[in-house]
């Protein structure tokens, strides 16, 4: 019994420690494991030439990423992104809170890796998938946002969180 | 001279941060009662630890004006709570509900203690 006990006692620490160590270990960046799918929101909004948005242009496989002309970290990741739509990676722009000339300008500058930026300049449908701010990114398959990563996206994000769904996605399909 | 100070001073009363804020404004106490009791259990998205109520980053600002909504559209307490965490995550909640996994949230700490008792008191009448 006083043995038993003793043991126990001693595991216990151990047991807590790990079980912290656990959750403490956890890398901040690369999280979301438990990201729940859900539909795209609805929503009824222009891209930024001024001609409404179709929900059937979100169809397929989709990277949205949200930007705005006064996002610095959006100029740190723009060249990744370029890289990614060279590797025809079909993204779409969400243009949080900003105003269509400034974007237009920004696209004009800076170049334009997206398919279409839509227009959200009171940040509704960005309210309405959780962001945070500017930049953030979600993958879109099939109308369901099946993933997100906030603030800057780059190469080591890309290929731990958003580039195993979409080689899962395309297993299954 | 004093008269061209008077109306220079005048200007810094228009100054005042407040301009900046909504103000809100609700039909009875008791929606302003629970509005402030919603914002102050909403975390904010963007801080490491923070009420909506006491930030003022734009989510927050955004969060505070749809739970103003919804509170003057009728909804519960909890159904603004779920809208929220629907959007922004369980993370958003600063009183988790009481369900699946948050139970170990919840009770967790009362099991524990429990088990350092009963420890506790077998190692002494040993």
């Amino acid at each position: 019994m006083n043995q038993s006990l003793r043991f126990l006692i001693l595991l216990l620490p151990l047991i807590v420690l790990t079980f912290f160590a656990k959750v403490l270990l956890v890398n901040e960046d690369i999280k979301l494991p438990n990201f729940e799918s859900k539909d795209f929101p609805l929503f009824q909004l222009n891209d930024l030439n001024g001609n409404p948005v179709q929900s059937r242009s979100l169809e397929g496989i989709k990277l949205i990423n949200v930007w705005a002309s006064w996002c610095i970290t959006c100029l740190v990741e723009h060249p990744f992104l370029t890289n990614l739509s060279k590797q025809n990676i079909q993204i779409v722009g969400l243009n949080y809170k900003d105003s269509d000339s400034k974007a237009n300008a920004w696209l004009q500058k800076h170049g334009n890796p997206y398919l279409f930026s839509i227009f959200d300049p009171r940040g509704d449908l960005a309210f309405d998938l959780g962001v945070t701010g500017a930049p953030e990114s979600y993958l879109i398959i099939n109308n369901k946002v099946v993933g997100h990563i906030q603030g800057e996206m780059n190469q080591i994000k890309w290929e731990t969180i958003f580039l195993p769904l979409i080689q899962k996605a395309q297993q299954g399909s | 001279m004093s008269k061209k100070f008077l109306i220079l001073f005048s200007f810094l009363l228009l100054s005042t941060p407040s301009f900046n804020q909504m103000v809100y404004e609700f039909n009875d106490s008791l929606q302003e009662k629970r509005f402030y009791a919603l914002i102050s259990e909403i975390r904010c998205p963007k801080c490491t630890s923070g009420s909506i109520a006491s930030s003022d980053a734009p989510v927050s600002r955004d969060l505070k004006n749809k739970v103003y909504e919804l509170v003057l559209a009728g909804s519960t307490d909890q159904e603004i709570k779920k809208y929220v965490s629907e959007r922004f995550g369980d993370f958003s909640d600063y009183r988790p509900a009481l369900e699946g996994p948050n139970y170990f949230l919840w009770f967790g700490p009362f099991v524990f203690l429990g088990l350092m008792l009963v420890i506790f008191f077998i190692k002494r009448r040993v």
